[in-house]
């Protein structure tokens, strides 16, 4: 009986030791980084299958114990939590470790709006994502420079992104135009056209272009915004004239930059003009004026 | 006699047991996992009240359907709750899961989420994600890996035709 527990004692022990020198266990660098290859230690003797398990892909593979497993940088285009695990003769093994993202490689820019009036504040918008080449989100601190040019001058502004994204709040520049709005994280850029218009008229003038006996003609002066850009043509200005006989009203559309009306010919008439909230000025007809 | 009748009601109540155990487990994996949203410091714009609801409602159903995804090695759940960046990389994922004969199966004990961005247009929403989960991963039926960790996530979601989708979800240390 005693022969017996001591066979049976030596076995264990033995079986322990084998099962001690097969173990595996797993050396993963201290830092990974997106697509670049990574070499993975282990300890141990025999034959085992390797895993690795990660955000975008899963990888199993046979290895040999005591030998570096190779993970080429295609199979490692994920960052984030990744689970290394080998499972030998003994239990498997298995050791989290986290991928970090490749340089910035893209940029997700969305501009809004895509048409603006001129010299408005705070009325451009510019949000970025910034990813690397296999659209991780980089979520360490970069700047971001945004750029708004048109006719010849530019606005620039260098914002650091925050969580993965830079936002920027502009105002719309005073020229009128397709305006380039840039976004660009080192050599990377997207390039967005937001399109700047006239903003509303300004100093909007008309004036009597040609009375005959049933009627009058009316004409607005150039209709320019304030810092001096054409207001484009098809924006509608309000003709209004008001006599002792009611109301006349014609919308006009501008053409070629001025809005020109035909009323009714009246002794004693105001009119008045219009476009949008902008009023201008008016004028009394009737009699010999 | 007596003895008779009490041995078939133990053996009805077994069956009756072995039943409702995996219908309950069934059940309790199709519940949604819980979401807690913080609006508190979102910028530039506030989380208007309908968009914070639908935010927890589409998050929360794109974690269960990448949890069935990853599960059961079907693609299906991700279509309808990822969209993008997102969904190009779980279907990849579950692609090469099933080429390997793989399975992950997570339990998801809940999300304690922030909204820190949401854009002036209000076309785009980033959360930071702090969930708690139990990862087991399978070869076949053996569980070759299990832990269970608080992990830091950021998503990315945006408004799709009926829903909000998740357009980026990437976890970090």
């Amino acid at each position: 009986m005693r022969k017996l527990l001591l066979i049976g004692l030596a076995i264990a022990a033995c079986w322990f030791a084998s099962a001690q020198a097969n173990a595996a266990e797993l050396r993963i660098p201290q830092t990974a980084v997106a697509g670049q290859a990574l070499s993975i230690g282990t300890t141990g003797n025999g034959d085992a299958t390797f895993y690795l398990v990660g955000p975008g892909a899963t990888l199993k593979r046979k290895i040999r114990l005591g030998e570096d497993v190779q993970v080429k940088g295609e199979e490692l285009r994920s960052a984030g939590r990744w689970v290394a695990i080998v499972r030998g003769s003994g239990g498997p093994q298995s050791q989290v470790f986290y991928v970090k993202p490749d340089k910035p490689a893209i940029l997700n820019f969305s501009a809004r709006p895509s048409r603006v009036p001129v010299a408005r504040p705070n009325s451009v918008s510019g949000v970025a994502f910034i990813f690397d080449k296999f659209h991780n989100l980089i979520l360490d601190p970069t700047p971001v420079k945004f750029s708004l040019s048109v006719g010849g001058t530019t606005a620039s502004h260098t914002i650091n992104s925050k969580e993965g994204v830079a936002y920027i709040n502009s105002s719309s520049a005073p020229k009128a135009g397709a305006a380039q709005f840039v976004a660009s994280v080192d050599d990377v850029s997207v390039n967005r056209v937001v399109e700047q218009v006239a903003s509303d008229p300004c100093n909007l003038r008309m004036h009597v272009i040609q009375r005959e006996k049933d009627q009058i003609i009316v004409q607005t002066d150039p209709i320019r915004d304030c810092t001096g850009n054409a207001v484009p043509d098809g924006t509608i200005v309000t003709f209004t004239q008001t006599d002792s006989t009611g109301r006349s009203v014609v919308d006009a559309r501008i053409k070629k930059g001025v809005a020109r009306a035909q009323l009714p010919a009246s002794n004693n008439a105001t009119i008045a003009v219009a476009a949008g909230v902008v009023l201008g000025n008016e004028l009394h007809v009737g009699g010999g004026q | 006699m007596k003895l008779a009748r009490l041995l078939i009601l133990t053996i009805g109540v077994a069956i009756a047991i072995s039943g409702a155990v995996p219908l309950l487990k069934r059940i309790l994996a199709d519940t949604k996992p819980s979401v807690q949203l913080n609006i508190a410091a979102t910028t530039p714009r506030a989380v208007e009240d309908t968009t914070q609801q639908s935010i927890v409602r589409d998050y929360s159903a794109a974690w269960q359907g990448l949890s069935s995804a990853l599960a059961n090695n079907n693609t299906a759940p991700l279509a309808e709750n990822f969209t993008g960046y997102a969904l190009d990389k779980f279907m990849e994922r579950v692609k090469q899961q099933a080429q390997s004969g793989l399975k992950t199966r997570i339990v998801d004990h809940g999300h304690k989420v922030d909204a820190v961005f949401y854009s002036p247009d209000g076309s785009a929403i980033e959360l930071k994600d702090t969930a708690t989960l139990e990862t087991q991963v399978l070869d076949g039926d053996t569980v070759i890996h299990s832990d269970q960790a608080q992990v830091h996530y950021y998503a990315i979601m945006t408004g799709a035709e009926d829903r909000w989708k998740v357009r980026v979800l990437e976890n970090t240390q």
